[in-house]
């Protein structure tokens, strides 16, 4: 340690430079996502969608198939499911991400300096779109793999995309708040990745509902994870009309999941913003 | 808006968690170029003090101004101007040393290839070189510290705010930690530094301010303080536990009557004052010597904090003197 160590900052910093929010925006990005192509969170989540697409679609496919309302393939039927699961997935990594901030204090000390109250989480919110991104592209490339492919207009499969997206997106804002909230990134993936694994089993992605006991066939029908694949398989269309359409009926539940899903984001931000106030 | 040239200005400062009073009234000032040490046991009020410095809590009453800026109506000021360090190292663990200090000068508004040059002269500062591109994950304690101050000198603060900044470090590390602090001083920088380490404070600080139960027990230089408290202390192990009430008899006037009544069933030693240092203890050695009791050790030594607590504690009103603070002082 030299013993100038503190005295020198005074000769190197001059006039104090005046912060732009774009630019703390894009650094604290760059923050989330570089370490995502080193620590193999790129990897994990390629792997996870691989893995999800492989462990459903090859035993399931003949069970399955027979039953799922008609449409041209498994594939076909399972494609929202992989897509949701991957976006999960993401989501599940923007909750660990924010909790690790969280307990690492690093939250406390962006708040003690000179950034907008919102910029880190408007950061971690783009670099979980990042994700969601990564995501929807290789859970379609493993849908194309096993012979989904979309039959809709292109303003469908354009909706299809930004629907996975805004789903995406409203999940990355519950779990970041998750892990901010809970400051405990271990709770925080079981808390996270459990309801991923309960909404997507018992959902009418795998299956159609009506395939499902019917005491749960109510839930299993009307629960979000379900209601987004209506959607979405509606807008990817099939060779058959067994798909759906793309009607307010079929899109709108869809929507107003998404809606919730922030509707209850917020509150929680609310009260971790008002923390310690 | 500037209301003192005070780097630091406090008046009346008041805050309470639930039914939980951390601070009740606290005042105090700090200029430029001065380390102010904040000392006091878990739970005093230190860090309170800091977050609310740091604009990172609202104070319920009083004023503070920090660099020129109202905490409460230019907290974007103080912002600018503080640098602040927690008690946890609060750094991007996933990011190389490097990246961590480019990160933090972007964030203050450096250009990049700014930046990048600022990153490269505080590792060679700081004396990180090696590690300079290594996730700060496999730092040690010590160059977790170091990395962590120098990301706030990227851009050079007004204020610095130092929250028990060498808990949990080696002997090595905190001197580096100390000799940052000095240079701090030289730079002009106000500096307040909080700790539980009389040591700490002793050295560093220009003044110390000692806390309790959220509010000020005491104020001056390290000198001023262990003059109050009595600069030694005589520390007495007898060889057999149970000889210790009779070490406390026989010791007499020489143990002060409230060290006495702090004496419990789980005490292992005597501690007391040696106002006249070498010569006090003579005179105990002489007593037990008389009273033939068996000793383990018998030595000098400075006094610990809770010593100071206790002192301070006792002279400031007989109600306020706390027992607990005095047993602990003599486990």
């Amino acid at each position: 340690m030299t013993t100038t160590a503190a005295a020198r900052p005074t000769t190197a910093a001059g006039a104090r430079p005046t912060p732009s929010t774009i630019q703390q925006w894009w650094v604290l990005t760059v923050r989330v996502i570089m370490p995502t192509l080193r620590n193999g969170e790129v990897v994990t989540q390629v792997a996870a969608s691989v893995m999800f697409t492989v462990g459903f679609y090859i035993p399931l496919k003949h069970m399955m198939g027979m039953f799922a309302q008609s449409m041209s393939s498994y594939a076909q039927y399972l494609m929202p499911l992989i897509a949701l699961q991957a976006i999960a997935f993401a989501a599940v990594s923007a909750a660990f991400r924010s909790a690790t901030d969280s307990v690492q204090g690093i939250d406390r000390r962006f708040k003690s300096m000179p950034i907008a109250s919102m910029t880190p989480l408007g950061a971690r919110m783009s670099a979980s779109m990042y994700r969601c991104s990564l995501a929807l592209a290789v859970s379609l490339a493993c849908g194309y793999v096993i012979g989904f492919r979309f039959y809709g207009p292109v303003a469908h499969t354009v909706g299809f995309c930004l629907g996975v997206l805004l789903i995406g997106a409203a999940m990355s804002f519950v779990g970041d708040m998750i892990g901010v909230a809970s400051a405990n990134p271990e709770a925080t993936t079981h808390m996270t990745m459990l309801p991923q694994l309960i909404f997507g089993l018992m959902s009418a992605g795998v299956q159609p509902a009506e395939r499902f006991p019917k005491w749960i066939q109510g839930f299993v029908r009307n629960q979000p994870v379900s209601q987004f694949v209506y959607a979405l398989r509606a807008l990817a269309g099939d060779s058959t009309p067994a798909a759906g359409a793309v009607t307010w009926p079929v899109i709108g539940p869809a929507l107003a999941w998404v809606v919730a899903y922030a509707a209850a984001g917020i509150p929680l931000a609310i009260w971790v913003s008002r923390r310690r106030r | 808006m500037r209301n003192t040239d005070k780097a630091v200005f406090v008046a009346g400062l008041r805050k309470t968690f639930g039914d939980v009073v951390a601070l009740r009234d606290i005042s105090f000032q700090v200029v430029r170029g001065e380390v102010l040490g904040l000392l006091g046991p878990n739970g005093a009020g230190k860090t309170t003090t800091v977050d609310i410095l740091s604009t990172l809590t609202r104070p319920d009453h009083g004023y503070a101004e920090v660099a020129g800026h109202d905490v409460m109506s230019d907290p974007a000021g103080v912002r600018r101007s503080i640098m602040l360090t927690g008690q946890q190292v609060a750094l991007d663990d996933m990011l190389t040393g490097r990246e961590n200090l480019v990160m933090f000068g972007r964030l203050q508004g450096l250009k990049k290839s700014h930046a990048r040059s600022r990153a490269t002269q505080l590792l060679d500062q700081f004396d990180l070189v090696q590690a300079a591109d290594r996730a700060v994950s496999t730092y040690s304690g010590g160059m977790r510290r170091r990395i962590d101050i120098a990301c706030g000198l990227v851009v050079r603060p007004e204020v610095v705010f130092l929250d028990e900044p060498t808990t949990g470090l080696d002997p090595r590390s905190r001197q580096s930690i100390w000799e940052l602090v000095s240079d701090f001083k030289e730079a002009g920088i106000a500096t307040l530094l909080t700790t539980q380490y009389l040591e700490e404070a002793d050295t560093l600080s220009d003044r110390i301010i000692v806390i309790d139960h959220g509010t000020i027990i005491a104020e001056g230089t390290a000198d001023e303080l262990k003059a109050r408290t009595g600069a030694t202390y005589c520390e007495i192990v007898p060889r057999h536990l149970k000889d210790l009430p009779a070490v406390a008899q026989a010791l007499g006037s020489l143990l002060p009557e409230h060290y006495r009544a702090a004496l419990t069933t789980t005490s292992d030693r005597i501690s007391m004052p040696a106002p006249d240092g070498p010569k006090t203890l003579l005179e105990a050695l002489y007593h037990l010597n008389a009273a033939k009791i068996e000793l383990l050790d018998i030595a000098l030594r400075r006094p610990s904090l809770d010593e100071v607590f206790l002192t301070l504690t006792s002279e400031d009103s007989g109600d306020r003197y706390d027992a607990r603070l005095a047993a602990e002082a003599l486990r």
